[in-house]
């Protein structure tokens, strides 16, 4: 039992992790459908933004903070700089599917061509661990679950109750009428773009503070992961992506304490595939049509 | 010639073939058909494990120091007849699970995460083709010959990969340019359409799923006994991306400009590194290599979508179509190809 309570612990934690990289994957995915593969290398990029300041002594928290600013301006600069100008182009869906490809290659790259092949780490202490029952669980992990908690609730509240949040669902649903409608589509576009690029950032340093070491590939390894709890949730939806996330944190922990380890995670890309085959758009998600490329 | 350059030139020439037979197995899938098939190094992969397991003989040969399910020592052709079936095999599994009732853009993601799984399977399970370090000793057909030298040993088997090029391009062409391939481009431009004309838009790309998956299973053959060693560090799913990039560069749809891009992007990149004056560093030379297979792919998708050779596309006016025979009458002419 012991075991079982222990790795819900771990599979919580991942599943905040989770949460926080697939609602800022889903959001930016609903709102512009473009699938963005460079998000796993937005989030490496601010995870070392992250390292870079940690490492002149900047504490990791607020190292955080930039890290999501950063993020979120690299995301903002990649769609102008980059997605925009293709889309206007007139490459379409899947063309942009590749684009992506190719930005998450070459940052991924690039990094690596700098820093090199080698493993790095934050410097900041793990917390003294605090038991409840049979949980365990460090001071920095509460504190990430905490964080997951506090920004899937601001997220979803903007989206529900707030004009903006009405302006990003009418944009996702049909931007035509939504520009019809007055709303600004170019800045609440941007905007998405930030939101998704400050959650990859944060997603970023608390997935490098709970694996302790990283390269510069973790965020695009990671990002499959990601992709797998958003598409269980039906990509898109925000609501489902915590769900998604908190379905694939819990089967890859649990099943990997019982089971062997290093497959894990071929255990939560079975339970896509399974709610795929009996649910095709996901478990949240209305069955939508393809649509273009909002712009 | 000395021996060196000899085995230099024959090196490229067999990854030229290996490449352009792998790109125009995508091509088809994605060129042609339109499926973005985000696992195709998957089936390069199954192919090089297939031959591997018809060759190498039972588990226990060479010292048993390897460990895979099962093994048998078949003849040559043998072993890449059985990779492609089994690739073939396989597709048609991945695209009974993912082409029939998923959305295209989650066709593409599952493919991505299928690819990742499958890596993630064979290197933990040790059993199935020996974890992380691979299977080697694969024998190459062309060394079992006796009595020729070492070097007119690898021109036979640049001679078996040219032949293997040669076929599969010849099948593409025969695909590509007939009546099936305009199914196909229509599954592509317009599903609705071809559905309306009567055809069957998921049949036809299951077909071309496991028609592609076939070559890419003969070209990881290939890759395999010419290496003879093949792990899972060879097909980690970005390998994919670069095959997507021959296509691109080479002309979406095109059978004769994939061949050229495969030549250029899956050989030419690599050995233009080399050349450059940056060092020798291997992660920047490999880095680097990436760095200029994604800028190419954005540079053709903005500069020239349709590739150096674009696919052909007839175009009739009007009043050249009033002048034709009618659809199904003697002399009726195709249009489009």
């Amino acid at each position: 039992m012991s075991v079982f309570i222990s790795a819900l612990g771990f599979g919580v934690v991942t599943a905040a992790i989770l949460a926080i990289s697939a609602v800022g994957f889903t959001l930016q995915f609903s709102v512009t459908n473009v699938f963005n593969l460079a998000f796993g290398s937005v989030m490496t990029l601010s995870g070392f933004v992250a390292y870079w300041l940690n490492q002149v002594g900047v504490d990791i928290w607020l190292a955080m903070l930039a890290a999501a600013i950063c993020g979120g301006l690299i995301s903002v600069a990649i769609n102008e700089l980059l997605y925009e100008p293709f889309i206007r182009h007139g490459v379409n869906l899947f063309g942009m599917v590749i684009i992506t490809i190719s930005v998450g290659l070459i940052f991924d790259h690039g990094l690596q061509a700098v820093v090199g092949p080698s493993f790095f780490s934050y410097n900041a202490p793990a917390g003294k661990a605090l038991h409840f029952a049979d949980f365990v669980l460090t001071r920095q992990e509460l504190a990430i679950i905490a964080i997951a908690a506090a920004l899937t609730a601001v997220v979803q509240g903007a989206l529900q109750y707030t004009r903006l949040g009405k302006a990003m669902r009418g944009l996702a649903v049909n931007p035509a009428l939504a520009r019809a409608c007055g709303v600004p589509t170019r800045s609440v576009i941007a905007l998405a773009w930030f939101v998704s690029g400050a959650l990859a950032g944060i997603g970023g340093v608390a997935l490098f503070l709970d694996i302790s070491t990283f390269t510069a590939t973790t965020g695009s390894e990671f990002l499959i992961v990601i992709i797998a709890a958003a598409v269980l949730g039906g990509v898109g939806s925000p609501r489902g992506a915590v769900l998604g996330a908190l379905v694939v944190g819990v089967v890859t922990e649990v099943g990997g304490a019982y089971w062997n380890p290093q497959l894990k995670d071929v255990l939560a890309f079975s339970v896509m595939i399974v709610v795929l085959l009996v649910r095709p758009q996901g478990l949240f998600a209305q069955l939508a049509n393809e649509r273009a490329v909002a712009r | 010639m000395s021996a060196g350059t000899q085995y230099y030139i024959a090196t490229i020439l067999v990854y030229i073939s290996v490449n352009a037979i792998a790109s125009w197995g995508l091509d088809l899938q994605f060129g042609v058909t339109g499926v973005l098939n985000f696992a195709f190094i998957l089936f390069q992969a199954v192919g090089a494990y297939t031959a591997a397991m018809l060759s190498l003989g039972p588990p226990s040969s060479n010292g048993g120091f390897q460990h895979y399910p099962f093994g048998v020592h078949l003849p040559f052709p043998v072993p890449i007849i059985g990779a492609m079936l089994v690739g073939g095999a396989l597709s048609g599994i991945v695209g009974l699970i993912t082409l029939r009732r998923l959305r295209s853009d989650y066709q593409a993601m599952v493919m991505l995460v299928v690819s990742v799984v499958a890596t993630v399977v064979i290197e933990s399970v040790i059993g199935l083709a020996n974890g992380s370090a691979g299977l080697s000793l694969i024998p190459n057909p062309a060394h079992t010959i006796s009595g020729v030298s070492r070097t007119a040993q690898s021109w036979l088997f640049v001679g078996i990969c040219w032949l293997c090029m040669v076929l599969v391009g010849v099948i593409m062409y025969g695909l590509v340019y007939s009546p099936y391939g305009r199914v196909l481009r229509g599954t592509r431009e317009n599903e609705a359409a071809i559905e309306a004309m009567g055809r069957d838009a998921t049949r036809a790309r299951m077909q071309v799923f496991v028609i592609g998956g076939a070559f890419g299973a003969l070209s990881g053959a290939l890759l395999a006994e010419f290496i003879g060693a093949w792990a899972p560090s060879d097909w980690l799913y970005p390998e994919t991306f670069v095959f997507f990039t021959a296509v691109i560069v080479g002309g979406r749809g095109s059978v004769s400009g994939v061949a050229i891009g495969a030549a250029l992007v899956c050989v030419g990149v690599q050995q233009a590194v080399q050349y450059l004056p940056i060092g020798s560093d291997p992660t920047v030379l490999a880095s680097l290599e990436w760095i200029i297979t994604g800028l190419l792919t954005m540079l053709f998708l903005w500069m020239r979508p349709q590739g150096l050779l674009p696919e052909r596309r007839r175009r009739f006016s009007i009043p050249e179509l009033r002048k034709l025979p009618a659809v199904g009458s003697e002399g009726a002419v195709e249009l489009d190809a």
